[in-house]
């Protein structure tokens, strides 16, 4: 199956299949994985570890062949012609992949050098590369003694060196600080900008939410969900209201019902003396809240709006949180709960 | 073209790793000073005698001094391959449109290096000391042990890829240094053991390798023991680096 024309197809696979030997058990890290990704968009791949990102991305990039399916990368076929493949695509991997024994100029002379550039083209991109992330004060070091930060900057730049049509990021923020992690948001956005199709594997759900055109979500090898962030939320969310009344009545369950059967309301939920609701429409329901509050003699202290997070959409389609689902859940970030305030 | 281009540019990356950590340097060439000062004092005693050829203490180890340093700057390259596996530059590497023999050959072009440049100090030193040298003969043993460094080093690299850990890379190196230096009577000749020993030594191919070292040391160019001694080399390098390559297309951390 040939990429089509129109939209643009950067990445295309199908029926992608992976599996590894541990202690002689077969244990299939991706299975029945399909893919596409429209050419100059950033497309994001959220799971939790172990879900199968850095296999696809292996596949992906070359670097490992697929048991079974079929990929095709910037319009050419990875599994038959790889070397294509490697000339059209950027990768910047997990481990970072910066030769530390040598200067960062170095890396990226010959990083220039093997993709074909003469040895002048080489120093005058290598020129313009240090100018763009700002690696001036330090390209003449050897990488070890680099910052996490500084290091960082210095993969992307020879990730994109060669200006490839697609670049692969896999987690490409993990154990940056707040700086830097926005700074190279921006860098991403604007690779972007400039026409080319960034893939990037996160397990932060604000990474996937802010910085992807659109997303999938992959959970135990294959594709559990995909679209935009916004449209995902809303399929399997929702808006959640949370009012916190001045005191609650005694009988709390006739109360839930009575909220649930207000339109626009899915669920109501009482915990921890605040009503939860989930609602298809914020704005229209929350009138409609108030009023029938104010019927029963209920006082509302304080209403805010919670956004549905990306863990909602995890939520509904696995049983599980994507904070729980990983080995290490350390590195998530906290579900936007800060909405607009109401005032009562 | 482009892959003698891209074998140049690993080459000069790995030179100037080594340049910039210059233990290595030191070391390579003062394990076989030592070996030179040390053991030939001890064994002016035994040269020429029972079983031993004839001629200057020198003539008779230096080719196996040489051997061992051969060995020793090639078994080295499997410790550097895991630590570019674990920081991820080979993976980078491996997404380029680079030759994957360009990249073994970066690493075993320098192990090369690391050998013949320490060699031809301890050939100066020896000569300064008695060992006579015959330079045709000298030529043509850097030539064999040049491909005799090439092979180690690719079978390094290759068991450092495969093996993953250091500790295991390490018991294994160890675990057949020992058999493989002996077997090949690298310092004394396997014509001092009993018939089994040197039967066991025929399936050594390193055995081959200072077989024919000793006979080019001795300037003794046109003899069996050369020819069989650089097939064998030359066979053990080629699977070596066949290996090598092979274990690079697939390399994953």
């Amino acid at each position: 199956m040939p990429p089509t024309q129109s939209p643009p197809v950067a990445i295309q696979a199908h029926g992608l299949r992976k599996s590894f030997r541990v202690r002689n058990e077969a244990v299939e890290a991706v299975s029945g994985l399909d893919l596409t990704v429209t050419a100059g968009q950033i497309f994001g791949f959220l799971g939790p570890n172990g879900a199968g990102k850095t296999t696809t991305l292996r596949i992906l990039t070359t670097l490992l062949p697929a048991d079974e399916g079929e990929a095709f990368v910037a319009g050419a076929d990875v599994m038959r012609s790889p070397q294509q493949v490697r000339r059209r695509i950027g990768y910047v991997g997990q481990l970072g992949g910066a030769d530390a024994s040598a200067t960062g100029l170095e890396n990226l002379l010959l990083q220039a050098r093997l993709y074909g550039l003469t040895a002048a083209d080489a120093a005058s991109r290598a020129k313009e590369l240090i100018g763009l992330f700002d690696l001036g004060a330090f390209a003449g070091r050897v990488v070890r003694s680099y910052s996490g930060g500084q290091r960082r900057r210095l993969e992307v730049a020879l990730g994109i060196l060669h200006d490839p049509q697609v670049l692969f990021l896999d987690e490409p923020t993990t154990g940056l600080d707040p700086q830097n992690r926005a700074n190279l948001w921006n860098h991403v956005r604007q690779l972007r900008d400039s026409g080319t199709t960034v893939f990037l594997t996160t397990h932060y759900l604000d990474e996937a939410d802010q910085l992807s055109d659109r997303l999938a979500i992959i959970d135990r090898g294959h594709v559990i969900a995909e679209g935009t962030p916004a449209r995902l939320k809303q399929r399997y969310s929702g808006d959640t209201i949370i009012i916190t009344p001045a005191d609650l009545p005694a009988s709390l369950l006739s109360l839930e019902d009575d909220l649930a059967a207000v339109p626009f309301i899915r669920t109501a939920r009482i915990e921890d003396g605040s009503i939860r609701l989930s609602v298809t429409d914020a704005t229209r329901s929350m009138a409609a809240v108030f009023s029938m509050l104010a019927e029963k003699g209920i006082d509302v202290r304080a209403a805010s709006l919670a956004q549905p997070s990306l863990d909602d959409v995890f939520l509904h389609e696995t049983g599980r949180s994507l904070r729980d689902a990983g080995e290490t859940a350390g590195g998530l970030a906290t579900t936007q709960q800060a909405g607009e305030q109401v005032a009562a | 073209m482009t892959f003698a281009l891209q074998s140049g540019l690993f080459f000069r990356r790995k030179l100037r790793e080594t340049l910039r950590q210059p233990v290595w340097i030191i070391t390579g060439l003062s394990t076989p000073l030592l070996y030179l000062a040390l053991f030939e004092p001890l064994l002016r005693s035994v040269a020429g005698g029972n079983g031993l050829p004839a001629g200057h203490v020198l003539d008779v180890f230096v080719p196996g001094i040489l051997t061992l340093m051969a060995f020793g700057a090639g078994m080295g390259a499997g410790w550097v391959v895991i630590w570019e596996l674990d920081s991820g530059v080979i993976e980078r590497l491996r997404v380029t449109p680079a030759s994957r023999l360009a990249l073994l050959l970066g690493t075993v072009l320098r192990d090369v290096a690391m050998f013949v440049v320490p060699g031809i100090v301890v050939i100066g030193i020896a000569v300064g000391f008695g060992f006579s040298a015959h330079w045709a003969g000298l030529a043509l043993l850097f030539g064999l042990l040049a491909l005799f460094t090439a092979a180690c080093s690719a079978t390094s690299s290759a068991l450092g890829i495969g093996l993953k850990q250091i500790g295991s890379l390490a018991a294994v190196v160890t675990g057949v240094q020992l058999p493989l230096t002996l077997l090949s009577g690298i310092l004394l000749p396997l014509s001092l053991g009993p018939d089994w020993l040197r039967a066991l030594g025929h399936l050594n191919p390193m055995y081959y390798t200072v077989q024919a070292a000793r006979g080019l040391a001795a300037g003794a160019i046109t003899t069996s023991a050369v020819g069989t001694g650089f097939l064998v080399t030359g066979a053990a390098t080629a699977l070596a680096l066949w290996w090598g390559t092979r274990s690079y297309h697939r390399a994953m951390t």
